[in-house]
């Protein structure tokens, strides 16, 4: 699976972004699932990929006026600084590096899965994203989701239930 | 499986997972795990918010700055030869010819589970650091520089900034403020506390003249007075010829010219050694310079100069701290990490020493110790009066910060 890359316009972006820093927010929206789920691959927890996020995003828009368009997808750019830092995470916490998964086969496509499954829990009726993102970003108990929202715990169970399912069913995933 | 024990089945599936254990799910819930294992590493929308919001903040900031430096002196231009192949092959960034064979584990999805049965390799650190050492795509050729000249430029005065700054003491740790009283300048005729063999008043002279003392400066202190300064010699065949002194501190330095008399006298033309008698030059009694008793200068009587203190403003020029060493911290506050200021309150005396230094404003842990400890060992100019030095009382807050 691959994201078609809108040349033209995200070329666009970028010469915005570079006469007016302020642009960068559109960068950053288009790219933020792709860099994150780059790191959330290759690190344990979700605080050391939001930090190593947070760090590429930081340099990029520190840098975004040396960037020379050479027709590759801006979001390489990005994936250049973030294996930096990646490495540089590595060694600060001593021993070798290990390769990236990104020299894999398939691991592009890995990436691009988690990326579009981060956009498919915004398409999700409300109460089955909430009971979701409670549970396994907020890391919640189905008690207290239970509590919070009101629902008995059963309900919530459910919900979680048909939420994965229906994240299943648009990624294809079929039983 | 009816829908409720399903749901209940995979909550117990996602628990144990969470809790290390294998799962043990049948075919019908493993996609569901799955996803469920990719969804806890999915990032907090606060988060992501968060982090926009602060980019903002920083392309606002750089918008008025101006500026596009790179941080940390990293070109990500050089990063190109590591992204810019992405899309394109499965070795993207894979340094050529420095990757090494071996075995890595990679990061199962959730605990127990591995994520992959593919290839598995390994590359040293220095592998990916020399990697990103290579020449970028938009620079065919190594450079030490930025790309972008501009940068080296905002660069290197950004720097030059940052160590004047240091230097300055302003970042350095422990910044101190001098800050007048905030009472009323007052002539207080309060002795300085500097002993009481030292001489500590003023002087004056003249010889009943009806003009005031020609403008001009006092001669150099000294312990013991051989000769009396006057503007109007009546005696030049004097068989000794020897300078004139003052009597007062020898470290105590007022301005010097070729032209003995009072400062700031309003006599600019006419030479007159002053209006006052005994000898000196002035308006009072003395064998001084000024408007005092003695053989000192200034107000006040008894020798030395300008008796009183003051505090600044109203005319008077306030003290200046010429060397002023950083304070200590002490062990206690560094433990907890305490910061604040402490403020001193101190007479800085006519010869730029500071006197009789007490706490204003207390921080405790030693730290008020240290300020003192540190101030005492100051040197300032003095205040100034119509020209003269005189003893002022002025706070000096002392800030103490860890960075």
């Amino acid at each position: 699976m691959r994201i078609v890359e809108r040349e033209p316009e995200e070329r666009a972006l970028i010469e915005a972004a570079q006469n007016q820093p302020a642009r960068f927010a559109e960068l950053y929206e288009q790219n933020f699932d792709r860099i994150y789920a780059f790191f959330a691959r290759r690190v344990s927890t979700r605080d050391e990929a939001q930090d190593l996020t947070a760090e590429v995003f930081h340099q990029a828009l520190a840098s975004i006026r040396n960037f020379r368009w050479q027709g590759a997808p801006f979001v390489s750019w990005l994936y250049g600084i973030a294996a930096h830092v990646l490495a540089k995470h590595w060694r600060s916490l001593g021993g070798d590096v290990p390769v990236d998964e990104m020299h894999l086969p398939g691991s592009r496509d890995e990436i691009e899965q988690s990326v579009l499954l981060g956009r498919l829990v915004d398409g999700l009726p409300p109460n089955q994203r909430t009971v979701l993102i409670r549970r396994f970003v907020e890391q919640k108990s189905i008690r207290e989701i239970a509590q919070e929202l009101g629902r008995s715990e059963g309900a919530v169970k459910q919900l979680q239930l048909r939420g994965l399912e229906n994240l299943r069913d648009k990624l294809g995933r079929k039983p | 499986m009816i829908r409720e024990e399903l749901a209940e089945r995979l909550d117990q599936e996602i628990d144990g997972i969470r809790a290390g254990a294998d799962p043990s799910a049948s075919l019908e819930l493993r996609p569901l795990l799955e996803l469920a294992a990719t969804f806890t590493m999915l990032p907090d929308p606060e988060f992501r918010r968060q982090l926009k919001a602060e980019l903002h903040e920083h392309a606002e900031s750089a918008r008025f700055s101006g500026t596009g430096e790179t941080p940390l002196g990293i070109d990500p231009t050089d990063f190109m030869a590591v992204g810019r192949t992405f899309g394109d092959s499965a070795d993207d960034f894979r340094p050529e010819g420095q990757v090494e064979q071996g075995q890595v584990e990679r990061r199962p999805a959730l605990p127990g589970w591995a994520r992959s049965d593919g290839d598995r390799r390994s590359v040293r650190a220095g592998a990916i650091a020399g990697a990103l050492s290579v020449p970028s795509l938009a620079h065919n050729e190594l450079s030490p520089l930025p790309a972008d000249p501009r940068s080296l430029l905002v660069s290197f005065v950004s720097h030059a900034a940052l160590v004047a700054l240091i230097v300055s003491g302003i970042l350095a740790g422990h910044r101190t403020v001098l800050k007048p009283n905030s009472s009323p300048s007052e002539l207080t005729y309060v002795a300085l506390p500097i002993g009481e063999t030292a001489p500590h008043g003023g002087g004056s002279g003249g010889e009943r003249n009806t003009i005031r003392a020609s403008r001009g400066t006092p001669p150099k202190f000294n312990d013991q007075q051989l000769a009396p300064p006057v503007i109007v010699v009546h005696s030049p065949t004097a068989r000794l010829q020897v300078n004139s002194t003052v009597l007062g501190p020898p470290d105590l330095k007022l301005p010097q010219s070729n032209q003995l008399g009072e400062l700031l006298s309003p006599n600019l033309t006419m030479p007159s050694n002053g209006t006052g008698s005994e000898g000196g030059i002035g308006s009072n009694r003395g064998t001084g310079v000024g408007i005092g008793i003695g053989a000192g200068v200034g107000t006040g009587s008894g020798g030395g100069c300008c008796t009183g203190i003051y505090t600044p403003g109203n005319g008077i020029r306030p003290p200046r701290a010429l060397y002023d060493p950083e304070p200590d911290y002490s062990e206690e506050a560094r433990k907890v990490k305490l910061q604040g200021s402490v403020v001193l309150s101190l007479v800085v005396d006519a010869t730029g020493h500071p006197r009789n230094v007490k706490i204003a404003r207390s921080l405790g842990m030693g730290l008020d110790e240290k300020a003192i400890e540190a101030v005492e060992k100051w040197k300032f100019t003095p205040g100034m009066k119509e020209g003269y030095p005189v003893a002022t009382r002025v706070e000096v807050e002392v800030n103490f910060h860890l960075y």
